[in-house]
């Protein structure tokens, strides 16, 4: 029996699908599981694949056509059919226009006839052992996405499509197991197919360059793409670069560890310099600003956002009103808002509305860099390691504990001079810790 | 820790509470001058005397009501039936008189008494001596039910129920009695808390939960399939009512699959009550329907191959893991 296949959510929030190619025409054969077509979703271009075997009877939709879910596509049956009764219904009783099966009409007729025959007879068989009827390892024809309730809890959790994987239970149902290496490879609406490793060996040895690893755009990776690109191509960036002596704020965080260690408490060096930022920008309000098209917003809060490295990229959630905060409730806070980033628990408003930005690649050894700002934060601090150095003290030449910071501006906010009074500001709290407590 | 067979923990158990509180005595067939049906009681009579250690006649609904009476008054009487499939003849003592009074006289009579005795099949006893009584008693609210599978249970878990102010059935095993295992010394006066179950092995892969005679039939079968690589855990609920839900929920969350395994018939029962259980509190944990092994749908054979057939075996424990964990 010939029948419509509708066009399937190929993303959990897919509401609009444009059909991008077709990988069928009229007349092809179809196996389970063939590429249909390309659909661009919301999220990214998606295989579309059948969950029927027959023959392409009738395309209903154009390339490049604009569809809702379960508007209908294509018309899939046995070689021969005549299905203009069916391709009506799907123009919702328009007479049919589309093409239609390539055969001649009268050999239709003839086939229809005898592939209802057979059909009556499939009736009557599947009557008497009714558990012929439902093949074991073939996918129900509902569309149906069969899985187990740890899979769909897991689906949902990683944003997998669970349409482009293979169910290895019994009537095709997905288990744990069909999607523990989505999961592990971090989900995000990864297709069956973008996940296999090229056969790499195999193509060397027969003379070709192996194919690069095709990974579709988390939406993270998306996010991270636009806005970082829009940042660097709309805000004039400059950077200034001091180097602090790091010793007093090493000594005081050893003397806040040593205090806290009863109550199993830390801070680290990043905490206290959240509190030291939050402190400069106190200091310096002209650098705690956001260039807003046609004026400038001098923010009445410091709330620092902090880049926090996660699997897939990375996220900057906020430290909010960081200059009235002591450096133990940062350091919880930046503590537990880094456990949920990696959870992938954050809110989105958690990570919104920051005032300036805090980087830190010190524990990389990196010794200092430049960080794209975060719009529309005015700046942003990149910090780097804290270095053994040999110094000049009193004319003697000493050990000493230094460590490189590059103030990223946005010139349309900050001038040369303001980022300047910010870092002077900043490195009288940072080489004098104890003025975090004025 | 010393090892020790079950039958000699109840024992243990029994003599413990009979020196230390007056107020317990024991009362069934045999317990007294034949030393027990199932030599749990021997040396009880010699120890304690008559008045503390009571034969009676083939009258379990007399001996029962009388154990009902005796708690009513202040007394903590222990009630054996030589196996719980006389305890049919003794079920409206139980039903109607010690799961109710406490609430029917607005708590003016506690109903102390704990019923025990030996439970399942024996191998071999055919259709009428073979009941799992559990699901019975189970399904009655004022009873607690227990039902230990290694003698530490059995012992700790029996002394709790005498000391408990609530009717206790308590659910022993004619082909558990032999099996040995530790127990802490004499007079160390461990009390097992009821209504918490016990984790018998840790596992990654499926929850089993299983009680009495099956939970050895589980850990059997956990063995069995570490050498085919499945690591299973093995959750012992020890108390069948109330049941500890945190216990088994908490196991699933972390195996995704459960299989339980239980010597009773298929419907209703404990065993159905745990299928309850995770499919409402770890609906989105599982990876697969949640599968039981449990006794045929028939009275029990007499022949030892047809018994077999009947019987939660190992084999079909292993089946049943293999189905849960996709491997067939």
């Amino acid at each position: 029996m010939a029948k419509i296949i509708g066009l399937p959510k190929l993303s959990p929030t897919m509401d609009e699908g444009v059909l991008a190619r077709w990988a069928k025409k009229v007349g092809d054969d179809v196996a389970v599981d063939d590429i249909l077509a390309e659909v661009e979703t919301d999220k990214a271009t998606m295989e579309f694949r059948s969950f029927d075997r027959g023959v392409v009877l009738a395309l209903l939709a154009a390339e490049g056509e604009s569809l809702k879910p379960d508007a209908p596509v294509l018309v899939i049956g046995q070689r021969g059919e005549d299905v203009s009764a069916l391709v009506a219904k799907a123009k919702g009783g328009a007479v049919a226009a589309a093409p239609v099966a390539p055969a001649a009409d009268s050999s239709a007729v003839a086939s229809a006839a005898v592939s209802s025959g057979v059909a009556a007879s499939a009736a009557l068989s599947a009557a008497a052992a009714p558990a012929i009827a439902t093949p074991a390892d073939e996918a129900p024809a509902s569309g149906r996405v069969m899985a187990s309730p740890v899979v769909r809890k897991l689906a949902r959790e990683h944003e997998l499509d669970l349409r482009a994987v293979r169910g290895s239970g019994p009537h095709g149902r997905i288990v744990k197991r069909d999607v523990d290496v989505l999961v592990s490879a971090g989900g995000a609406s990864v297709g069956g197919t973008s996940v296999a490793p090229p056969q790499g060996f195999a193509a060397i040895s027969g003379g070709v360059r192996p194919a690069p690893r095709i990974e579709k755009l988390s939406q993270m990776r998306k996010t991270i793409a636009r806005r970082l690109t829009e940042s660097k191509q709309t805000v004039p960036h400059f950077y200034l670069t001091i180097d602090l002596d790091a010793e007093p704020l090493l000594a005081a965080r050893a003397q806040l560890v040593l205090a806290l260690e009863k109550q199993k408490e830390k801070v680290s060096v990043n905490d206290l310099l959240i509190k030291a930022c939050a402190t400069a920008l106190r200091l310096v309000p002209e650098c705690n600003a956001s260039f807003m098209g046609d004026a400038i917003h001098y923010h009445q809060r410091v709330d620092v956002s902090v880049a926090v490295a996660v699997a897939e990229g990375l996220v900057t959630p906020v430290v909010r009103d960081a200059d009235r905060k002591g450096v133990l409730e940062i350091a919880r806070e930046v503590r537990e808002l880094a456990a949920r980033a990696r959870d992938k628990k954050l809110r989105p408003e958690e990570m919104m509305d920051g005032t300036f930005s805090l980087s830190n690649l010190g524990m990389y050894d990196i010794e200092s860099f430049g960080a794209v700002i975060n719009p529309p934060e005015g700046a942003i601090l990149a910090v780097g390691a804290v270095r053994d150095e040999a110094i000049v003290r009193d004319g003697v030449v000493v050990p000493g504990k230094r460590m490189r910071v590059t103030l990223s501006c946005d010139h349309r906010v900050v001038d040369g001079a303001v980022g300047a009074r910010w870092l002077q500001a900043l490195r009288g709290v940072v080489e004098r810790p104890v003025t975090m407590l004025l | 820790m010393r090892e020790i067979r079950y039958r000699e923990a109840v024992r243990e158990a029994l003599a413990e509470e009979l020196a230390r509180d007056p107020r317990v005595f024991v009362m069934g067939e045999e317990v007294g001058y034949y030393n027990g049906a199932y030599k749990v009681t021997e040396g009880l009579l010699a120890r304690f005397g008559p008045q503390r250690v009571v034969d009676t006649p083939i009258a379990e609904a007399g001996f029962a009501g009388i154990g009902v009476g005796a708690a009513m008054v202040g007394l903590r009487p222990v009630i054996e039936f030589m196996t719980w499939n006389f305890s049919a003849v003794a079920f409206d003592q139980i039903l109607n008189n010690a799961a109710k009074l406490y609430q029917m006289s607005g708590g003016q009579y506690k109903v102390p008494v704990v019923f025990r005795g030996p439970n399942g099949a024996a191998r071999q006893v055919a259709a009428q001596h073979s009941h799992s009584m559990d699901p019975f008693y189970v399904n009655i609210p004022g009873l607690y039910v227990v039902a230990p599978g290694t003698p530490r249970d059995a012992k700790g878990l029996l002394k709790t129920a005498i000391r408990d102010d609530s009717p206790v059935v308590f659910l022993e095993g004619e082909t558990l009695y032999g099996v040995k295992g530790e127990v802490p010394e004499v007079d160390a006066d461990e009390c097992i808390p009821l209504g918490k179950a016990r984790v018998a092995r840790e596992g990654t892969d499926v929850t089993i939960v299983a009680w009495g005679r099956p939970l050895h039939t589980a850990l059997d079968a956990a063995r069995v399939l570490e050498e085919s690589g499945v690591s299973c855990e093995v959750v012992d609920p020890r108390t069948l009512r109330p049941l500890d839900h945190e216990t088994i929920v908490a196991s699933v969350k972390k195996t995704n699959r459960c299989v339980v395994v239980h010597e009773h018939w298929e419907h209703g029962g404990t065993g159905a009550q745990i299928v309850d259980v995770v499919q409402r509190e770890a609906f989105d944990w599982l990876d697969a329907p949640v599968l039981r092994v449990h006794n045929q749908d028939v009275p029990m054979p007499y022949a030892v191959n047809l018994e077999n057939v009947v019987l939660p075996t190992v084999e079909r424990v292993v089946a049943a893991v293999e189905r849960v964990t996709y491997k067939r």
